[in-house]
C-alpha cells in the first residue's frame, strides 16, 4: 500500500519536474514573437502625447531591412513621429534651458538624469564586416512585469532577445515605473564601449532610446538593472546574438538560479477550517486524520487474519490427524 | 625468549611515564603571527588628503575637515547649492542624480532658496544574491561586519557598486540614512522614490508638517492614519513648510519595529530662517557640517550631527538569508518577534569602531564652542558619556530648554527617537574641559562599546584635540605604546585574536594553543590501556608456565596433606 502510494508520488514528482523543464522553453519560443511590439509601438505613442522630442530625422536615416524583425515597425514608419528616439544630436530632451545637459562622446544626461552611454551608431566591431541588420526594440521595464514571476519585485517585459552578429540595435528603454530604472548591458568589446558597457537610464514613466551595435560572434551579453536589489530580484535578461554563448543564470522564467531558496509548507488559514467551525466535527475530522494509519494498519491487521482462518484449520486438522495416528 | 618479554615490560613503562611527564608541563603559549592577519590601513586610502581642506567650490565654503575619511568637498556643494546649480563637472564628482536637490526661488526675498526638493531612493545593503554565495552591495560597518540594511540614500545616478567588477556599495550608498537641513519657512518637498522591492513610508517625526496635503495626500507616514504603503516601483511626495527649529528625526513607518531598526532612519533639521542662508541640504553619512547655517555660525565655531543607531544582527540576517521578497517578508513580518530579540551591532553615523575613527572624530581645539545635535534611533535607551567634557544640554527634542535652567552633564541619557542639543565648550577649567587630549566619546552601558558584544566595538568615537592628531589624521595614540592596527583586522571581530597578546613580550595572557600536553581523557584511558596491556602479559606468563605452576602447586598441595597427615 505505502509502495503504491510512493510510486504515486514519484510520478507526480517526475511530471511536475517535466513541467518545470519545460516551461522555460515555453518561455523562449515566446520571444520569437518579441519583434512584434507594433502594438506596443502604438500604445507608447498614446501614452505619452506630450512628449515635446519628436526627432524623426534619426529614423529617416535608417535603411530598414526587410527582415522580418523590423517589418512591423516599417510598417508603422509613420508613428516616427511622436518616436522618443534621439539623434546623438539631440539630447535626450531639450525641453529645459535653465538645466544642463551633459554631453561628451559617450555620455550623455539631461536634466532629470535620464542617461544614454556606450552609444555606438557607426563603429564596427573587428570581427564584422558590415552591418547586418538594422533593429529597433523596445523594452518595458516596471514593476507590473514581474507579475509572472513569483517571487520577484521588478522585471522587464521580455527576459531574451535575438538578433543576427554584428546586427546595429536601436534599443527604446520604456520605464513605465515612477523611479528609475536601467538597461545595462555587460560584456562588449571594450575598445568600442567604455568599461564593456552600453546603458540607458531613466526615472519613469519615460522612454529613453540609444543604438549600438553588436560584435560579429556568436555570444549572449547580460542586460541588467543595477539598481540594488533590482537584478537580484528579477529585473535581468539576456541578449543572444547568433547561436549565442553560455546562458547567464537567475533570469526569472529563462534560466535556472544558481542558488535557490528553500520553501516550506506553512500553516496559513483555509477557507476548509471555516467550513468545519463546529467543534465536534473538527474534533472528529482531526481525530481521524490523525488516527488514519493506525486504524489502517489495524484494517490490514483484521483483513490478514480473516484471510489466514483456512490455514489455521487445516493445521489444527493436521495436528488433529497426527494425534489421533499416535 | 627473555629479551621478548624485556621489551614487552620496557614498552609499558615508557608509556607511563611520558604520560606523567606531560602532565607536569602545561601547553606553550601559542602566539598569532600578525602575517597571518588580514590587516586594513587604519585610514583608508581611497580617500584624496585635498578633501580634508578648506576650499571653495562652486562659490560654496567648505570648512577644513582633518579626519581620516571626511565628507567629499563635491556633495557639500552639491548639497549647498543643488544639484540644479552646479556645473556639470561637479555633478558628475558626486555621482548624484541631476534632480536630487533641486533648489529653486527666493520666495522671502532674502538671498537663499526657499523651494527645496529632495529626492530619495531607497537602497538594499549586504542582502542575498542568487547567483553566488556572497551579499550585495557590501558595507562594512567594522572589519568583516556586515548586517543587512537598508538605507534612505540620495537620489544618485548609474551603478549601484564602486563598479562593475566590485560588489562593494557606491559611497552614497551607506548607513546613516542622510541628514536632511532646512530652513523655517522653506517649502519643501522630500520626493521618496521607492526603488526597493519592499512598501515604505517616511514619517517626520518633529517635523512641523500637515497631516495631509490637499494635493499629495497623506503626509504621516503611517499607514493605518494617513496613507497606504507606497508600493515598490512608486513616488510620494511629502510636502511641509515648517514653522519651528530644531533637531528632529525621520524614518519609515511601515512595520517600524523592523524598518526602522534595518536603517530607515535619519536626522532632519529645521535651521532658524536667516538671510542668505544657504544650507547644506544633505550630510550624507552624518559627521561634520562642513558649511553650517548662519546661526550655528553666529554661535558656534564647528557643528556635528551624530546620529546613535542600533542593529539586531538576526534581523538583519533574514535579508542574507532569502532572496525571494515574499520569504523575506514572511521571515520579518510573521516570524521575527522584536520582543525576544537583542540589539548586537551599535553605531555611530552608520560605522562601529574603529571605523568611527575615520570619519566620525570630533576633532576640537581650545576655547572652541561646538554644537552637538544628538539622535537616537536604536531601541533602548543609551547615555552617552563625554570623557573629559561636560557639555550643556541646549535643546531636548528640538525644543529649546530655558536658558537659565540648562544644565551641563558627563552622561547624556537618550530614549529612543530622542534629540538632544549641546553645547561642547573645549575652556580648560576642570569643569566644561578638563585640558587637551584624546578624549573618549561613548555610550556607557558597556553593551554600547561592543561589536556583537566583542570590546572593543560599538558607537564609540573620540573628542581629540588637534595636538592630539597624528598620521593620516588618526588619534596619536603611539607614544602611549598603543598599538590601534589589531582592531583593523576581521579576525579580531570573529573573535580569533587573543586581545592581550602582545601586552608583554611572553605573550604572557595569549592564547594556550593544544600543544604538547595530553588532555585528562586521553591520560586517563592511556593508563587503563597500560593495565590491560599488563595483565595480558601476566596471563600469558601464567599461561605459558602453566605446567611448572600446576607442580608447584601439587606439591604444595601434597605438602600440606602430607603434613596434616602427619600431624595425625
Amino acid at each position: 500500500m505505502n509502495r503504491n502510494i510512493l510510486s504515486l508520488l514519484i510520478a507526480g514528482a517526475l511530471t511536475a519536474s517535466i513541467y518545470a523543464v519545460a516551461q522555460p522553453k515555453d518561455t523562449i519560443n515566446d520571444e520569437h514573437a518579441h519583434h512584434d511590439h507594433s502594438n506596443h509601438s502604438i500604445e507608447q505613442h498614446k501614452e505619452q502625447p506630450t512628449d515635446q522630442n519628436q526627432d524623426h530625422s534619426h529614423h529617416n536615416e535608417h535603411q530598414h531591412s526587410s527582415d522580418h524583425a523590423i517589418s512591423h515597425e516599417h510598417d508603422h514608419a509613420m508613428d516616427h513621429s511622436q518616436h522618443t528616439t534621439h539623434s546623438p544630436e539631440h539630447s535626450v530632451s531639450g525641453a529645459d534651458d535653465h538645466h544642463h545637459h551633459h554631453m561628451d562622446h559617450d555620455h550623455i544626461m539631461d536634466h532629470e538624469g535620464t542617461m544614454i552611454m556606450g552609444q555606438n551608431f557607426d563603429k564596427l566591431p573587428s570581427s564584422c564586416q558590415s552591418i547586418s541588420e538594422e533593429v529597433e526594440i523596445t523594452v518595458r521595464a516596471g514593476r507590473k512585469y514581474s507579475a509572472k514571476f513569483p517571487g520577484t519585485a521588478f522585471a522587464f517585459d521580455q527576459q531574451q532577445w535575438k538578433v543576427k552578429p554584428c546586427s546595429k540595435i536601436t534599443w527604446h528603454f520604456v520605464n513605465e515605473d515612477n523611479i528609475r530604472h536601467q538597461f545595462m548591458m555587460h560584456g562588449l568589446p571594450k575598445y568600442l564601449y567604455k568599461l564593456g558597457m552600453f546603458h540607458l537610464e531613466v526615472t519613469g514613466p519615460k522612454t529613453v532610446s540609444g543604438t549600438m551595435i553588436v560584435p560579429g560572434k556568436d555570444e549572449t551579453f547580460l542586460v541588467h538593472c543595477d539598481i540594488s536589489h533590482h537584478m537580484e530580484k528579477g529585473m535581468k535578461a539576456q541578449l543572444v546574438v547568433g547561436k549565442g554563448g553560455t546562458d547567464i543564470p537567475s533570469i526569472p522564467g529563462l534560466t535556472p538560479y544558481n542558488l535557490t531558496d528553500t520553501y516550506e509548507a506553512e500553516n496559513l488559514p483555509k477557507v476548509g477550517d471555516k467550513v468545519e467551525s463546529s467543534k465536534m466535527v473538527r474534533q472528529i475530522t482531526q481525530f481521524t486524520s490523525d488516527n488514519l494509519q493506525t486504524y489502517g494498519m489495524m484494517l490490514i491487521g483484521i483483513l490478514l487474519g480473516l484471510l489466514c482462518i483456512p490455514f489455521i484449520k487445516g493445521i489444527l486438522k493436521l495436528r488433529k490427524k497426527t494425534e489421533n495416528n499416535n | 625468549m627473555p629479551t621478548y618479554i624485556f621489551i614487552a615490560l620496557l614498552a609499558p613503562f615508557i608509556m607511563l611515564s611520558s604520560v606523567t611527564y606531560g602532565a607536569s608541563k602545561l601547553p606553550a603559549t601559542v602566539k598569532v603571527n600578525p602575517e597571518a592577519l588580514t590587516s586594513e590601513p587604519m585610514c583608508d586610502p581611497v580617500i584624496a588628503p585635498s578633501w580634508r581642506e578648506a576650499q571653495e567650490i562652486e562659490g560654496v565654503k567648505i570648512e577644513a575637515s582633518p579626519v581620516c575619511s571626511p565628507d567629499n568637498p563635491a556633495w557639500i556643494a552639491a548639497a549647498v547649492k543643488g544639484t540644479n546649480n552646479i556645473s556639470m563637472d561637479t555633478l558628475m564628482k558626486t555621482g548624484l542624480s541631476p534632480d536630487a536637490i533641486i533648489k529653486t526661488d527666493d520666495i522671502d526675498g532674502d538671498g537663499d532658496p526657499d523651494r527645496i526638493t529632495i529626492r530619495l531612493e531607497i537602497m538594499e545593503l549586504n542582502g542575498k544574491s542568487p547567483d553566488f554565495p556572497g551579499i550585495v552591495p557590501t558595507f562594512d560597518i567594522a572589519p568583516g561586519i556586515q548586517p543587512g540594511a537598508w538605507v534612505f540614500s540620495p537620489k544618485m545616478s548609474g551603478m549601484s557598486t564602486e563598479n562593475f567588477e566590485s560588489i562593494r556599495a557606491n559611497p552614497l550608498l551607506r548607513l546613516p540614512s542622510p541628514v536632511i537641513r532646512v530652513e523655517v519657512g522653506d517649502i519643501v518637498q522630500i520626493v521618496l522614490e521607492n526603488t526597493h522591492y519592499f512598501p515604505h513610508s517616511i514619517h517626520l517625526h518633529g517635523v512641523d508638517h500637515p497631516f495631509a496635503h490637499h494635493e499629495h495626500g497623506g503626509q504621516d507616514g503611517v499607514p493605518q492614519t494617513s496613507e497606504i504603503e507606497l508600493m515598490p516601483g512608486d513616488r510620494r511626495v511629502y510636502q511641509f513648510q515648517a514653522r519651528q527649529p530644531g533637531t528632529m528625526f525621520y524614518h519609515c513607518h511601515v512595520q517600524t519595529h523592523t524598518h526602522l531598526a534595518m536603517g530607515l532612519a535619519g536626522m532632519i533639521i529645521i535651521e532658524e530662517n536667516k538671510p542668505n542662508n544657504w544650507l547644506q541640504t544633505l550630510n550624507i553619512g552624518a559627521g561634520h557640517v562642513r558649511h553650517p547655517s548662519v546661526a550655528v555660525r553666529e554661535h558656534y565655531d564647528q557643528e556635528y550631527d551624530l546620529h546613535y543607531h542600533a542593529m539586531d544582527k538576526e534581523l538583519g540576517q533574514i535579508i542574507q538569508r532569502h532572496n525571494d521578497p515574499r520569504l523575506i517578508a514572511r521571515d520579518m513580518n510573521q516570524r521575527y518577534d522584536i520582543t525576544d530579540s537583542t540589539e548586537d551591532y551599535y553605531t555611530l553615523n552608520g560605522l562601529s569602531f574603529p571605523y568611527t575613527l575615520r570619519e566620525s572624530l570630533i576633532v576640537v581645539e581650545p576655547d572652541q564652542k561646538i554644537k552637538l545635535r544628538l539622535l537616537n534611533s536604536g531601541g533602548e535607551l543609551i547615555a552617552i558619556h563625554t570623557h573629559g567634557h561636560h557639555a550643556t544640554i541646549t535643546h531636548y527634542d528640538g525644543v529649546e530648554h530655558n536658558p537659565v535652567a540648562q544644565i551641563m552633564r558627563d552622561v547624556f541619557d537618550m530614549a529612543p527617537a530622542q534629540r538632544l542639543d549641546l553645547k561642547l565648550e573645549t575652556v580648560n577649567d576642570g569643569k566644561h574641559s578638563y585640558g587637551e587630549g584624546d578624549w573618549l566619546i561613548h555610550d556607557h552601558r558597556e553593551k554600547g562599546i561592543t561589536t556583537n558584544g566583542m570590546a572593543e566595538g560599538g558607537s564609540m568615537s573620540s573628542i581629540v584635540y588637534k595636538s592630539y592628531l597624528g598620521e593620516s589624521n588618526m588619534p596619536k595614540v603611539s607614544h602611549f605604546g598603543i598599538d590601534l592596527n589589531k582592531y583593523f583586522t576581521k579576525e579580531y571581530y570573529e573573535r580569533r585574536l587573543p586581545v592581550w597578546q602582545d601586552l608583554d613580550e611572553w605573550s604572557s595572557l595569549g592564547s594556550p594553543g593544544e600543544g604538547s600536553g595530553l588532555e585528562d581523557k586521553t591520560q586517563t584511558s592511556l593508563i587503563y590501556g597500560v593495565i590491560g596491556l599488563l595483565s595480558g602479559l601476566m596471563f600469558y606468563w601464567i599461561f605459558s608456565k602453566r605446567k611448572s605452576i600446576t607442580q608447584v602447586m601439587l606439591g604444595t598441595i601434597s605438602r600440606i596433606n602430607a603434613s596434616k597427615g602427619s600431624n595425625q
